[in-house]
């Protein structure tokens, strides 16, 4: 079986949408050949089209914008509901967001579900996952230890949906640690980065006029 | 004041008091998730073309009204492109809020959130959505949710006055 791996996020690295479709990769069986293809831009890849076409599965990865699905990833989306190499795909997802609880990204696969009814494709489930801010820090090999075994097993199950090509109920899910610690470790982290810009920390309260 | 999300290239809807109205179009650059508008220049997206505003200008206004093609429950992508590049109306730290995290408080404004969404064969499943886009908005902006209306065209919401 032959499965697109479409990672979604703007960024060209250093993204959790990547970690989590590494970490997928490594949870499928031989018989799961996979493609990857980035759709960080509004428009769809020229090469993509027959990577689609020739797969049964296509993964989204992406991370949560505004509650939703990035502006660049609905306009793929769009493109992508005119061809007809999109009717009895199957389809999975993966969304991160960077609050703590992979619940919030509920809307996104819905979004991504309601997209399948309007493709013509087979809404086969998703993995919502929260602590995105974390991924790339923390979702690496050896697989399944540390603060991300959580996310690893739900991505085996999905990885196990894939391969027997059977559906499964969305999931969501996050880093095994304390909301408190992930919050701080987050607030640091902007106070780290706007440093590295040359501001100060107060400089995050800035208001406009 | 009224803020106006639209993707309507001649948006002639009646609206009534004190309103600014953003045309977003198909062209608008994307967010490309840098956060440099927490970061680098706090309070305004990168990106200097006119939407970079858009945080100080939901800052001002007391009402947000999306006016969107619905796209599988949510805005369509141009308006989505403000909303994705707007979040520097909030602060990157976090709060809890109804038990979740979300964003804190930059401004002190409240907002109250509504949408008026057009297409033809809008099913309920995306109404449905939509309707929960807008609520999860009006939470990570410490906001509300205002009225969220469908319309089987853009002919029909000319109807209306906002």
């Amino acid at each position: 079986m032959k499965a697109v791996l479409l990672n979604g996020s703007p960024k060209r690295k250093d993204s959790a949408s990547a970690c989590l479709l590494a970490c997928l990769k490594a949870c499928l069986p031989e018989s799961v050949s996979t493609v990857e293809l980035s759709l960080s831009r509004p428009v769809l890849p020229e090469a993509a089209f027959d990577q689609l076409e020739g797969a049964e599965a296509w993964v989204f990865a992406f991370p949560l914008y505004a509650d939703g699905v990035p502006s660049h990833l609905l306009s793929c989306l769009l493109q992508l509901e005119a061809l007809p190499l999109c009717r009895g795909k199957k389809i999975f997802a993966l969304v991160n967001c960077g609050f703590y609880e992979g619940s919030q990204t509920e809307p996104a696969l819905e979004v991504l579900q309601n997209w399948c009814g309007k493709a013509g494709a087979h809404w086969q489930g998703g993995v919502g996952t929260g602590g995105g801010g974390s991924l790339v820090m923390l979702l690496k090999p050896p697989w399944g230890r540390g603060p991300c075994a959580s996310i690893h097993r739900a991505l085996t199950a999905l990885a196990k949906a894939m391969a027997q090509g059977q559906a499964m109920e969305n999931s969501f899910v996050t880093v095994d640690l304390p909301r408190f610690l992930y919050r701080l470790a987050g607030q640091l982290g902007w106070r780290q980065m706007i440093k590295a810009n040359g501001g100060q920390g107060k400089d995050l309260n800035r208001q406009m006029d | 004041m009224k803020l106006i999300i639209t993707d309507i290239k001649d948006f002639s809807v009646p609206v009534q008091g004190p309103h600014q109205v953003i045309r977003a179009n198909e062209s608008i650059p994307r967010c490309t998730g840098c956060f440099g508008c927490w970061v680098k220049t706090p309070g305004q997206c990168v990106i200097q073309d006119g939407y970079h505003l858009t945080g100080r200008d939901l800052s001002k206004c007391a009402q947000l009204i999306l006016v969107s093609r619905c796209v599988y429950g949510s805005p369509s992508p141009p308006v989505k492109a403000v909303l994705d590049r707007a979040i520097s109306y909030i602060h990157p730290d976090f709060a809890i809020r109804q038990g979740k995290m979300h964003h804190k408080r930059r401004y002190s404004n409240q907002i109250t959130l509504s949408a008026y969404f057009y297409g033809e064969h809008i099913t309920p499943q995306e109404q449905a959505t939509a309707r929960k886009i807008l609520l999860a908005n009006a939470v990570n902006y410490d906001g509300a949710v205002g009225s969220v209306s469908f319309y089987s065209s853009i002919e029909k919401l000319e109807e209306v006055t906002l």
